[in-house]
């Protein structure tokens, strides 16, 4: 970004981009604290009810307040715990997340770095996590986390195939994997949810499905596993796991604003509002959608759960690439070539 | 269609976003019970007759009391001397209330007892005759 | 090559989130299987049979609330019928209307307390806080008669203990109408849910034979398929001049248990409907019977159908006492948990919740 990556090497420019990092980090954890704050509220207003509201105006701070707590927390290391994998899990399994925020591009002059595969950096990354995960369920040396943890890697590798192949038809329809390019398409011509509804409907409940979120949060069940992977996790290294899923969500929902709603391109022509205003807007539309579900559907059983990643979501996204690509070689969608 | 049941599902939690909601503001605003509300006991010493009605009909045994011979010669009776409740044993039940001839032990609406030490939960005749705010009307 | 597989010895509870209560159950799993599934009972005993030795009839009352804790006017009605059929009383028309309207709002208060944690328990967080702002309606309308919101002790040998404060019916009558327009809600969230079908459908299926072999009693029974009501078989109380239906299940899984209970909800509301409409204007609240009940020396046992089944009390007394010489009580969740290891054979772990949900035990009644 602002060109640095072309310069020569000096100590300034390092400073600058170390410095935009944190500014960025700074940006995402402001967004993920009130990211909870207001999946609090929101929940709480649909079961009727008022959310946070004591620990400042308007319950502002809770999270703060939360977030303070776990950091004062004692650090608890159980004795019998595999103990390098016990610490480096969180890492292992917040560093992706964050790295895959380096991609996304805001508006057209605000993006990090214009990788020419910015699509597949995504895919690549996000699976990364799944190792943490998996780490931390095994190391935490507990039969509930070791439980908790399988089932959490086998959901999140049966999710992952739908979840790419769902981002194929945007990509046979623009021909290029550089997330500036895919805006620009959708900017010329009409944006993909149109086209690629089925692949939107898919990337939804595949996205849903790797947060690990409500209807799919059988890792995470309270009722039934005590929290499964990370239930010896206790302080700072729980927070980080918190963090990763809030973390995704941004990212996640960046990612559907860029490939399905335009990215900053604005509906009906309102160029006067400034093109961070409607990424924000419709970047927020996603995370209301995510706590609307949350607020109502039961969870899906482990079974139940692969076999509709296997047998409907696979088939389904197959159908949509393989009839995004009849339609172009046909030459009925004129994407760019 | 699949998924109808979810989209119905989905409309409904929507329409309870705009409702009002139902939360109670307690304990800045204080819950009021309806008058026949069986709270802690008021006890006036003035009335009691001492005819232990209410220590034997307790099912959970909670009621000790003492009394002593009238200190005017000239009444017959007794008077009450101690009377104590022990609300760690308590079920609040008003049977208490409702075997006693002449109402010296009433109900009130008052329901707060939690305390931080189990020693607080021995309620004696001065305080349970300072507990006066709230009193049921109807003593059956 | 094999490979090596062992089997885990898992224990769920006593301190669980989602087993409503103080119950343990011992499962053996193989991977995801359930291989043997043991409950373990007893960590809420409190000795009621025993202590009710040396406790007269209006003692034993208020201990009869905290049985079955979230329906406890149907249980104080058991001891009272067994009594009263005992020393040969009879209860005025306005006590037993008024006995058969807070029955009733306590079943569906009941009922209600079911399906917000059975619906918890399967990961969906917003039934239970709908559920929870309706039994707080009945919950205030109990307080306003009886004086507690919970354990009520209420009902009296030979009647009741209050009588109706002001205006009580009609706010009766309005909660009925309320209750209604949310019932038909509750089914657009929950019951038409594609995810919870799947989670529910063909889970847990016995078939009558085996229901009644094991002695099973109320909603789990007439979920296979067997027509029995014990206020329609063998009405007590004035039941016989109220018309309502009994549903039963066609299939006996999950769901069909899950529509019993809600069908039953709705039955009941009618049957608050019917009663509110025939309340006497006027009469005595409690039979004239003497202070300290004597009962003469007899045996007799009393059943009466509650919202989890069939609660029959024993009652033997040895003359000239005013205490009963051995109580004791059939309690419809400790039979029917008993099927628990039969059908929780061969699922999967995240069946437990599901299953425990529709055979609906509260702690209290299983012991004692």
């Amino acid at each position: 970004m602002f060109g640095i990556l072309e310069q020569d090497f000096s100590w300034l420019n390092l400073l600058i981009m170390i410095s935009v990092a944190v500014a960025v980090m700074g940006v995402v954890l402001l967004f993920v604290v009130y990211a909870i704050y207001f999946e609090r509220k929101i929940v709480g207003w649909i079961q009727l009810r008022r959310g946070p509201n004591r620990v400042g105006p308007w319950g502002l701070f809770q999270t703060v307040a939360d977030v303070l707590k776990l950091l004062i927390k004692e650090d608890v290391v159980p004795t019998k715990v595999d103990r390098l994998l016990f610490l480096i899990a969180p890492i292992i399994a917040y560093t992706p997340s964050f790295a895959i925020i380096a991609v996304i591009p805001y508006t057209e002059s605000l993006y990090f770095a214009d990788v020419n595969v910015g699509l597949l950096y995504y895919g690549a990354l996000s699976s990364i996590t799944i190792t943490g995960i998996m780490l931390g369920g095994w190391a935490s040396n507990n039969k509930y986390a070791i439980m908790g943890g399988m089932r959490s890697v086998a959901q999140m590798v049966s999710y992952e195939v739908p979840l790419i192949m769902s981002f194929l038809g945007v990509v046979l329809m623009t021909g290029s994997l550089n997330m500036r390019e895919i805006v620009q398409a959708q900017q010329d011509g009409v944006w993909f949810i149109f086209p690629q509804f089925l692949g939107f409907i898919i990337f939804l409940i595949a996205g849903n499905a790797e947060l690990n979120r409500t209807p799919f949060d059988l890792p995470e069940a309270e009722n039934e596993l005590v929290a499964g992977y990370f239930v010896e996790y206790s302080g700072f290294r729980f927070a980080f796991f918190m963090l990763t899923e809030y973390v995704y969500m941004f990212a996640m929902a960046s990612l559907m604003t860029v490939l399905f709603f335009g990215g900053w391109d604005a509906p009906f022509g309102l160029d006067f509002i400034p093109g961070i205003v409607w990424f924000f807007l419709k970047f927020l539309m996603l995370v209301f959608w995510l706590f609307w579900i949350r607020a109502t559907f039961p969870r899906v059983r482990t079974d139940q759960l692969m076999g509709f990643a296997w047998k409907v979501l696979i088939p389904l996204a197959l159908f949509n690439v393989m009839l995004t690509a009849l339609l172009h070689t046909l030459g009925i969608y004129s994407g760019v070539n | 269609m699949w998924g109808i049941g979810l989209l119905k599902g989905l409309g409904f939690t929507f329409k309870m976003l705009f409702q009002p909601k139902v939360t109670t503001k307690y304990p800045d605003e204080p819950i009021e019970m309806p008058n026949r509300f069986r709270g802690i006991q008021h006890f006036e010493p003035e009335k009691c007759i001492v005819c232990n009605q209410c220590a034997r009909i307790c099912p959970t045994g909670c009621i000790t009391l003492v009394g002593k011979p009238n200190p005017d010669p000239e009444k017959k009776g007794k008077v009450i001397d101690t009377y104590d409740i022990n609300f760690e044993l308590c079920i609040l039940c008003d049977l208490c209330t409702e075997v006693c001839p002449t109402e010296a032990v009433v109900m009130s609406n008052n329901w707060e007892l939690a305390t931080y030490s189990r020693d607080n939960l021995l309620k004696d005749l001065k305080w349970l005759d300072e507990n006066n705010t709230n009193i049921r009307e109807e003593n059956v | 090559m094999a490979l090596r597989t062992e089997e885990m010895l898992l224990n769920v509870g006593p301190q669980h989130p989602s087993t409503h209560g103080v119950f343990r159950l011992v499962v053996k799993v193989d991977g995801e299987r359930i291989t043997e599934a043991i409950p373990v009972v007893g960590y809420l005993h409190r000795g009621t049979e025993k202590l009710a030795e040396d406790l007269s009839f209006t003692q034993i009352i208020p201990y009869t609330d905290r049985l079955d804790y979230l329906s406890s006017m149907l249980n104080n009605y058991a001891l009272v019928q067994a009594v009263e059929q005992l020393m040969g009383i009879e209860v005025p028309e306005r006590a037993e209307y008024l006995r058969v309207i807070v029955m009733e709002l306590n079943r569906v208060a009941s009922h209600l307390v079911w399906w917000g944690t059975a619906i918890l328990d399967l990961g969906a967080t917003s039934p239970f806080i709908f559920a929870f702002r309706d039994r707080e309606s009945i919950v205030a309308l109990l307080n306003e008669i009886s004086g507690a919101r919970l354990t009520y002790n209420y009902m009296r040998v030979g009647g009741v203990k209050w009588d109706a404060p002001e205006g009580w019916i009609e706010r009766v009558k309005k909660f009925i109408t309320v209750m209604r327009k949310h019932l038909k809600e509750y089914h657009q969230l929950v019951t038409g849910n594609e995810i919870f079908l799947a989670r529910v459908k063909n889970l847990g299926v016995y078939d009558a034979k085996t229901a009644i072999a094991f002695g099973q009693s109320g909603p789990v029974l007439r979920g296979s398929n067997v027509k029995f009501d014990i206020r329609k078989n063998q009405p007590y109380s004035i039941y016989d001049r109220f018309e309502f239906e009994v549903p039963t299940g066609e299939t006996g899984d999950v769901f069909d248990r899950y529509m019993v209970r809600m069908k039953e909800i709705e039955q009941s509301l009618n049957i608050l409907e019917q009663a509110t409409e025939q309340f006497p204007e006027e009469g005595e609240i409690q039979a004239k019977v003497p202070r300290v009940l004597r009962a003469p020396q007899g045996e007799v046992y009393t059943r009466m159908e509650t919202s989890k089944g069939e609660l029959g009390v024993h009652l033997v007394t040895k003359g000239k006492s005013d205490k009963p010489y051995r109580l004791h009580l059939r309690r419809p969740s400790f039979i029917n948990l008993q099927i628990l290891p039969k059908i929780l054979l061969g699922r999967s772990m995240a069946d437990i919740p599901a299953i425990l949900g529709a055979v609906d035990i509260v702690l209290g009644e299983v012991d004692a």
